[in-house]
């Protein structure tokens, strides 16, 4: 089979359920890249990447036969993705609130940036605020730290978060009002510490 | 939106910029790993030997309990004959030795 030609995802899933083991290794190379980015962007501490999207396709094969065909196939093996990492985040314990001493250099730079409203132009900023934005995030409960990450982070619309995580409109809507209260009280926090 | 809002969706944007240098393909044997574990890990039972298995299963396990039932049921134990009705209320002897 050609590199460009479209991957023939229902004759594939067919495969798969008739057993085939070169099916189930198309389909996990197939999906990799969209289970990969779900769990990198929402890995829990200490956790590596590859257990996590091994567990999701073993959990995507396992329910294999619930698959009714009504939403995309994609969509269904991204709300597996999203609720395995949700597990292991709940799981873990919560962060220990953290100061503006717990802060890398660079990143108390970036926030001195963002605060003083200007852009962090540097790749090695880029890189710190990525950071910075994990240890915030990682801060919130894991639905407010997903729906925050996929709308501000990821900039997806409210109909692809509620496609990616099966969560009706006001509930993503509640979820995120929720995450930035909670970041305004942590930029607070933050604030008061340096001063202090 | 007030400034701290602001502050977060100037963070947001910086973090965007963050290049992406992970490789996102499948390390080489993760989906033959997983392929083959999954279906170690699956049951089997859609396979049409082994409903059939369950089925015959069952039916052994109804026939074994109508047996037990069948084997059990007082009506279906042989009933006294009169004859033996007799002797088990009168005593014979004491009847000749009555006639003698």
């Amino acid at each position: 089979m050609p590199d460009d030609a479209p991957f023939d995802l229902p004759g594939c899933l067919a495969r798969v359920r008739r057993r085939d083991q070169a099916a189930a290794r198309e389909l996990v190379e197939h999906l990799y890249p969209l289970v990969i980015r779900i769990v990198r962007g929402r890995l829990p501490r200490r956790t590596a990447e590859e257990d996590l999207a091994q567990e999701v396709f073993m959990k995507m094969f396992a329910r294999l036969d619930q698959y009714q065909g009504a939403v995309p196939f994609p969509h269904w093996v991204s709300r597996i993705a999203v609720t395995t990492c949700i597990d292991h985040l709940r799981a873990q314990q919560r962060r220990p609130e953290f100061r503006w001493a717990d802060l890398s250099e660079q990143e108390a730079e970036v926030l001195d940036a963002v605060t003083a409203d200007e852009a962090a132009a540097r790749p090695a900023d880029a890189l710190a605020a990525r950071e910075l934005v994990d240890k915030l995030l990682g801060q919130l409960k894991p639905e407010d730290q997903l729906a925050i990450r996929l709308l501000d982070l990821e900039q997806k619309s409210m109909v692809e978060v509620r496609e990616l995580t099966g969560w009706n409109i006001p509930l993503i809507k509640v979820r995120v009002f929720r995450a930035r209260r909670k970041l305004r009280q942590l930029f607070k926090a933050l604030e008061n510490s340096e001063r202090s | 939106m007030n400034s701290t809002d602001k502050k977060w969706q100037r963070l947001a944007a910086a973090a965007r910029q963050a290049p992406e240098e992970r490789d996102s393909t499948a390390p080489y044997g993760f989906a033959a790993r997983v392929a083959a574990r999954a279906q170690a890990a699956a049951p089997e039972a859609g396979l049409p030997l082994e409903r059939l298995a369950f089925r015959a299963l069952g039916v052994a396990c109804l026939l074994a309990v109508l047996g037990v039932l069948l084997n059990l049921n007082p009506a279906a134990q042989p009933a006294a004959a009169p004859e033996d009705w007799f002797f088990m209320t009168e005593d014979p002897a004491a009847i000749l030795l009555e006639l003698t």
